[in-house]
């Protein structure tokens, strides 16, 4: 069953795209993060205009957001404090990445520099979490009975000023450290169409030590004014958000997302962060063989503009 | 008297074909065909570079739909285009989407990586060219056409650059042109085939992709006798978003803040209800 699309103009199998918001709605039930970073190429890949993509992929955002958050909230998951500090970085980063997304559309280099910024920040996140669950993972399993040993440890960055005290999250830090983690995730959000949750996640647990069981919840409440901001903005100046392509991802994502939740409820953390960091690795090695791969045409057209 | 017998070959002509292809060609109504748009000798929509040699030989032409309207449930259009001439002659039809500036962008290795670095404007693209024939188009115009564009690489030979960049180079970027259009199925490479019947009636079907840019298309059939053009014929096409569809886009161009608002809305109420019933069950 084929249905027009009438911002991306081309018409599609609703199917394919009903799985697409499926498989990115297991992801956000499973991780805590929106699944936009697999969706997004992959809406590219089977020819949604990246523009499209990127803003009707913020929009579809929102919902999972908001169905992973209803259960978050209910069993008190969220750390609303830090929710909201997250939450001022990422207004003002979404912002200022939207109007570079506007800028490098004009140049022509909007593709490149997303593809780019998916390799870079999949295969460094990837990693970093790979290995910090197999380590998590082997020495558990040779001595399980170790203590857990200090809960984080102190850096640099717990000297900056601004401390504020995090009680859900049992820490006390600068409030500068969460703006600016909230900051670059908005600019990430905004030009690549993704909620963020894949580096916000393990930016939590790793850069500010919160406890992982408020992580997601969290995570959620940010992503999405962040990504309701974006969907704004993108509409506002770009005019490329797409209803029809965001409903039919919303839709799928609906099904996805109970799956995934239910999913992670009986999987270890440790399993669970190893099974995240290799679906990263793999979309990134997927989409660097893309940049390295001489391309089957060299050729592209940039946006037409109508003659008086 | 002539022209009423004419219009009665068409409509029959058109009734046995109809019977044949099934319900996918629409019968169009008899009063199109009776319009004041019947190519008769003083029509004013032929092109000035035809020869005013009197007496022009009849060509009446006419499309099964008058517009094409991209709806929610679009995958393409097929429009059939009739018509009848005074033989002896050959018809070529030509499509030709609205002119329009067009960027072309060339990737480079840079550091291993690929990159767009080459840019190339191009004024008076048409976002649309298809030509369909009744006999292959090298032996039509062996003798030049009367100085009408009608292939394709004619038609692009006209299209102005923009800045200063060696011929050479110009020429692949207009390859390149074409290569992307081609893929995008608008400049489609075959070349349609117009069927003569009875010597004097022709019919040919145009098929439009799902992927097509919206305005105002032209649609010129040519009778071509020994190579030359005697009579021509242009008709406008509109394409255009149509219903719902046509809404949103409206909305999305004309009231971009407030269709952001209701776009989060949606996608808050979807997220909400669907969460809320996906775990009832």
């Amino acid at each position: 069953m084929e249905i027009y699309l009438p911002i991306a103009e081309l018409s599609m199998n609703v199917f394919v795209l009903l799985g697409l918001g499926a498989a990115a709605g297991l992801l956000a039930g499973m991780f805590g993060v929106g699944g936009g970073f697999l969706a997004t190429p992959l809406l590219i890949f089977v020819g949604i205009p990246p523009a499209v993509a990127v803003a009707s992929q913020a929009n579809q955002v929102i919902a999972n957001s908001v169905s992973s958050l209803q259960v978050q909230w209910r069993r008190g998951n969220v750390d609303f404090r830090m929710g909201l500090i997250l939450l001022l970085g990422g207004l003002f980063g979404s912002t200022a990445g939207v109007w570079l997304f506007t800028y490098l559309k004009r140049i022509g280099q909007v593709d490149f520099v997303i593809a780019v910024a998916y390799v870079v920040m999949l295969s460094t996140i990837g990693v970093l979490m790979l290995v910090e669950s197999l380590r998590t993972y082997v020495r558990r399993r040779r001595n399980p009975q170790a203590p857990r040993g200090k809960l984080h440890t102190h850096y640099l960055v717990h000297r900056l000023p601004l401390k504020l005290r995090f009680y859900k999250s049992k820490l006390y830090i600068s409030a500068l450290l969460p703006i600016g983690i909230g900051f670059v995730i908005g600019v990430l959000s905004a030009i690549l169409g993704v909620g963020g949750g894949f580096v916000l996640v393990p930016a939590m647990i790793y850069i500010l030590g919160m406890p992982t069981a408020v992580v997601i919840g969290t995570s959620n409440f940010q992503i999405l004014f962040v990504a309701a901001n974006v969907t704004f903005l993108q509409a506002a100046t770009n005019g490329t958000v797409d209803i029809v392509l965001a409903l039919l991802l919303i839709l799928g994502g609906v099904v996805g997302a109970p799956i995934g939740s239910r999913l992670a409820a009986k999987l270890p953390g440790v399993v669970l962060r190893g099974m995240m960091s290799i679906l990263i690795l793999a979309v990134a090695t997927e989409l660097l063989t893309e940049l390295l791969r001489t391309p089957s045409s060299l050729y592209s057209l940039g946006t037409r503009e109508v003659m008086p | 008297m002539t022209r009423l017998m004419a219009v009665l070959a068409v409509a029959l002509f058109l009734a046995s074909s109809a019977a044949a292809q099934g319900p996918r060609v629409a019968t169009p109504p008899a009063g199109a065909l009776v319009g004041p748009s019947i190519g008769g000798p003083v029509d004013s929509t032929v092109p000035p570079s035809v020869p005013i040699e009197p007496p022009t030989p009849d060509l009446v032409v006419d499309l099964s739909l008058a517009r094409v309207s991209i709806t929610s449930a679009f995958q393409g259009e097929s429009i059939l285009l009739f018509g009848m001439f005074d033989p002896p002659g050959e018809i070529v039809v030509v499509v030709a989407g609205p002119a329009g500036r067009e960027t072309v962008l060339r990737k480079q290795r840079f550091l291993g990586l690929w990159l767009n670095t080459g840019r190339q404007a191009f004024d008076d693209v048409p976002a649309y060219y298809a030509i369909a024939a009744s006999q292959p188009l090298q032996r039509l115009l062996a003798r030049g056409a009367g100085g009408e564009i009608l292939s394709l690489d004619d038609r692009l030979s006209s299209v102005r650059s923009f800045g200063q960049r060696e011929h050479q180079d110009l020429i692949r970027f207009r390859l390149g042109l074409v290569e992307v259009k081609r893929r995008e199925g608008l400049y489609p490479a075959a070349i349609g085939q117009v069927t003569i019947q009875a010597g004097r009636l022709f019919r040919v079907d145009l098929p439009f992709p799902s992927r097509l840019p919206e305005g105002v298309y032209e649609v010129r059939t040519y009778l071509l006798r020994d190579g030359k053009i005697v009579a021509a014929v242009s008709r406008p096409l509109p394409v255009a978003k149509e219903g719902f569809s046509a809404q949103l886009a409206g909305w999305a161009v004309n009231e971009g803040p407030l269709y952001g608002l209701g776009a989060i809305l949606m996608a808050l109420v979807a997220g909400w209800l669907g969460g809320a019933i996906m775990r009832r069950l």
